[in-house]
C-alpha cells in the first residue's frame, strides 16, 4: 500500500518541481508590475479597511476589484454568451449565500453539518405557510424577516442539543434534521405542501436584470459582513476550536457558546438564502429545498472553492453552478452532466483538499514575494 | 389483533435482518478504519441492479444463468467493488475524516447517476426466489424469507470468523486498537482488505433481497443507509452486537409504524428514537466512546 501511495507522492513532487513552480516563476514574473503597480491601492485599503476585512495586495486587490466589476456589469456582457447566464448566476448568488452560510459554521468550528439545507426550508417554508394560510398575504417587510427568524429558531434547536456532540455523533444528528424534515413534510402532506409544495410565493419580479441586482446586493452583504465576523476575535476563537477545542476552554473561553453563535449566525444567513430562494422561483418544495442532495451541494461549494473562508465558498459556489447549468450542459446530458460534476468535486477533494479559491488566492498573493 | 401483532412479528424479522447486514457492514468500516463509509448506500444499490443485469438473459441471446450462480457472483462483484472504493479512493484521503465523509457522500451520489443514466428512474421489479408462503396467517414471500435465513447464515458466519479464526481476530484487534494491533504483528493492510470485502459483500446480499422485496431504483439506498446510521449509533458505532440487537429494534419500529399510522409516517419514530438515544447515551448500547483526536 505505502508502495503505491509514495509512488503517486514522487509523481505529484515530480510535476510540481517541473511542470508547476517553474510555470508559476514565469507568470509571476509577467503579474509582479502590475502588483506593484496596484500597490498603493491596496495600501489605502488596508489602511482604511485592513483591520476588519484583512489586508491585501496590490494583486488581490485587483483581481477583488475585477470580480466586482465582473458582477456588477453582468446585464451589459452576460447577454453575448449562449445560455441563460443572467438566470444562473442569479441562482449562484443565491448559493454563494448558502455555501457561505454552511461555511460560517462548518468551516470555520469543524462541526461538518450535513443539515443545513433544513434551515434554508425553514424560511422557505415559512415564507410560504404565510402566503398561504394568511388571506391578505402580508408584505415583504413582514414576511422576511419572519422567515429568517424562523430559520434561527430551527437552527437553535438542532444547535443547542447538538453542539454538545462531537466528530461524527454531530454530524449525524444534523444528516437526521434534514431527513426527520423531509419525513415530516410527506407525513403532514396536508399541512406542509408534501412532495409537489407550494407554489403560492410571490415572486420578487421576473424581470432578468432586476432579478439579478435583487440576488447580487444581498449576497454582496452578507459576504462583507461576515468578512467582518471572521476576520475578528470571534473567527479567530471559532478556528481555534477547530484546531483544538480543550486549549480554547483552557484559555478562559466558552466552546459551547462560540459554536453556539457561529451557528445563529450561519441560521440567520441560510434563512435570508431560503427567502431570497423562495421568492426567486415561487414555488418550496422538498427537492428544492430539503433534500439531502441540497445539503451535499452546498458543501461541495464550499469545499472546492476552499473551507474556512468567505471568498472561497464564493468561488466555488459559482464554479460549481455555472459549471452545473451552463458549461457542462453544452456537452452532457442530464445525469452525465451530474457525474461529470461530481467527478471534479472528487478531484478537488483528492487533489487539492484546501480548495482551489483558496490557492489561487494565496499564489496570487505570493506574486512579488513576502511584504510582511 | 393476536394475528396482527403476529403479522407485526414475522414481517418486522425479515426486515429487520436486512438491516443488519447493511449496519453490520457500515459498522465494521468505522471500527476497522475509523471511516464512516457513505457510500455504502450506493453499494446496496449496486447490489440490486448487478443482479438485475446478471439474471436478464444478456450473456447468450435466450440463456439466463440460473439464479444459483448469479447470487454468489453478484455479492462477489459488490464486495469487489466495495474493495476498490477503499483502495482507489479512500486510502488516499482516510487521515482526514472531514474529506473521507465528503469524498465518500460524493461517490455516493455519483453512483445514483450513474444508475439514472443507465437504467432510468422507473423502479425495476423483480425477486430472488419467487412465491409465496403462508406463517401463521401471514403470507410471506420466498425472498424475504431467502434474505431472512441468508442474513442469520452471513451473521453466523462473521461470527465464527471473527471469534473463532486468526484473521478474524485480527480484524476484531484493529478494531480495539490499531497500534496495539500493529505492535502484535498484525499486517494491517490486510486487515482494512478483507474488512471492505466483507461489509461489501454483506451490503450487496442487503441490497438484492431489498430490491427483490420493494424492487430497485436508483435512490432505493437512502432509506436503508439513513437506517443504518440510526441503528449504528443506537447499537453503538464499532459493535457488532449493537448492531444486530438495534437491528430488530428499528426495524420492528419501522413495521409497526407503518402498520398503525400508515406509510407516509414510515421512519418518523426511528428518527425520534435515535435523537433520544444521542442525548441520553451518545455512545450506543454497546459502543466505546468516540474519541476526537
Amino acid at each position: 500500500m505505502s508502495e503505491r501511495v509514495r509512488r503517486i507522492g514522487r509523481l505529484r513532487s515530480t510535476v510540481r518541481r517541473s511542470i508547476l513552480l517553474p510555470s508559476g516563476r514565469a507568470a509571476a514574473r509577467v503579474l509582479s508590475p502590475i502588483d506593484r503597480a496596484l500597490q498603493p491601492g491596496a495600501n489605502l485599503f488596508n489602511r482604511f479597511l485592513g483591520s476588519y476585512v484583512g489586508e491585501v495586495t496590490g494583486l488581490q486587490l485587483g483581481l477583488l476589484v475585477a470580480a466586482l466589476v465582473a458582477l456588477a456589469t453582468v446585464p451589459m456582457w452576460a447577454p453575448l454568451f449562449v445560455g441563460n447566464y443572467m438566470r444562473t448566476l442569479a441562482v449562484a448568488c443565491i448559493w454563494s449565500i448558502f455555501a457561505m452560510g454552511w461555511d460560517i459554521q462548518s468551516g470555520y468550528t469543524g462541526y461538518i453539518s450535513f443539515g443545513h439545507s433544513a434551515l434554508s426550508a425553514a424560511a422557505g417554508y415559512t415564507t410560504a405557510l404565510l402566503a398561504v394560510n394568511l388571506s391578505p398575504v402580508p408584505s415583504f417587510w413582514v414576511t422576511i424577516p419572519v422567515s429568517i427568524l424562523a430559520a434561527l429558531v430551527l437552527g437553535l434547536l438542532i444547535g443547542l442539543p447538538s453542539l454538545r456532540l462531537s466528530g461524527p455523533y454531530f454530524s449525524l444528528v444534523t444528516f437526521v434534521a434534514v431527513l426527520l424534515f423531509y419525513r415530516l413534510t410527506i407525513g403532514f402532506s396536508e399541512t406542509l405542501g408534501g412532495e409537489n409544495g407550494f407554489q403560492a410565493v410571490e415572486v420578487f419580479t421576473w424581470d432578468f436584470t432586476e432579478r439579478y441586482y435583487l440576488m447580487l446586493v444581498p449576497m454582496l452583504l452578507v459576504a462583507a459582513a461576515l468578512t467582518v465576523v471572521a476576520r475578528s476575535n470571534v473567527g479567530t476563537v471559532l478556528v481555534a476550536i477547530r484546531e483544538n477545542e480543550r486549549a480554547v476552554s483552557a484559555a478562559g473561553l466558552d466552546p459551547t457558546k462560540f459554536k453556539l453563535w457561529s451557528f445563529a449566525l450561519s441560521s440567520i444567513t441560510m434563512g435570508i438564502g431560503g427567502v431570497l430562494l423562495a421568492h426567486f422561483g415561487g414555488n418550496v418544495d422538498p427537492t428544492t429545498f430539503v433534500v439531502v442532495d441540497r445539503s451535499i451541494e452546498m458543501i461541495a461549494m464550499a469545499v472546492i472553492g476552499g473551507m474556512s473562508s468567505v471568498l472561497g465558498p464564493i468561488g466555488g459556489a459559482f464554479l460549481f453552478v455555472l459549471l452545473r447549468d451552463e458549461i457542462l450542459r453544452l456537452w452532457f446530458g442530464h445525469s452525465t452532466r451530474w457525474v461529470m460534476l461530481w467527478l471534479l468535486v472528487l478531484l478537488v477533494l483528492v487533489f487539492a483538499r484546501n480548495g482551489l479559491f483558496r490557492w489561487i488566492w494565496h499564489a496570487v498573493g505570493a506574486v512579488g514575494g513576502d511584504r510582511e | 389483533m393476536l394475528d396482527s401483532l403476529l403479522s407485526i412479528l414475522i414481517t418486522g424479522a425479515m426486515i429487520s435482518a436486512l438491516y443488519a447486514l447493511i449496519a453490520i457492514g457500515f459498522t465494521m468500516i468505522f471500527g476497522v478504519g475509523g471511516v464512516l463509509n457513505l457510500a455504502h448506500g450506493a453499494l446496496i444499490m449496486a447490489g440490486a441492479y448487478v443482479f438485475v443485469i446478471l439474471n436478464r438473459d444478456v450473456i447468450w441471446e435466450s440463456v439466463a444463468l440460473p439464479r444459483l450462480v448469479v447470487f454468489p457472483v453478484a455479492v462477489g462483484v459488490i464486495g469487489l467493488a466495495s474493495y476498490g472504493l477503499y483502495a482507489g479512493l479512500v486510502r488516499y484521503i482516510e487521515d482526514d475524516p472531514v474529506i473521507t465523509f465528503l469524498a465518500t457522500v460524493v461517490v455516493a451520489t455519483m453512483t445514483t447517476e450513474i444508475a439514472l443514466g443507465i437504467f432510468g428512474d422507473q423502479p425495476y421489479a423483480y425477486t430472488v426466489v419467487s412465491g409465496q408462503v403462508g406463517i401463521a396467517g401471514t403470507s410471506v414471500s420466498y425472498n424475504d424469507l431467502a434474505g431472512f435465513v441468508l442474513s442469520w447464515i452471513a451473521i453466523g458466519l462473521l461470527w465464527y470468523y471473527i471469534t473463532q479464526t486468526d484473521g478474524g481476530r485480527s480484524i476484531l484487534a484493529a478494531s480495539m486498537s490499531e497500534r496495539g494491533a500493529q505492535l502484535t504483528g498484525v499486517d494491517l493492510h490486510s486487515v482494512r482488505t478483507r474488512t471492505w470485502l466483507i461489509a461489501g459483500g454483506l451490503a450487496g446480499l442487503a441490497g438484492i433481497f431489498l430490491g427483490g422485496d420493494q424492487a430497485a431504483t436508483p435512490l432505493m439506498w437512502l432509506n436503508p443507509l439513513a437506517l443504518a446510521f440510526i441503528i449504528v449509533v443506537i447499537g453503538g458505532i464499532g459493535s457488532i452486537k449493537g448492531s444486530i440487537i438495534a437491528a430488530y429494534l428499528i426495524g420492528y419500529t419501522e413495521t409497526l409504524t407503518v402498520s398503525m399510522l400508515g406509510q407516509s409516517f414510515r421512519g418518523i419514530l426511528s428518527l425520534i428514537i435515535l435523537l433520544v438515544v444521542l442525548f441520553l447515551l451518545p455512545q450506543g448500547l454497546y459502543g466505546r466512546e468516540y474519541v476526537h483526536e
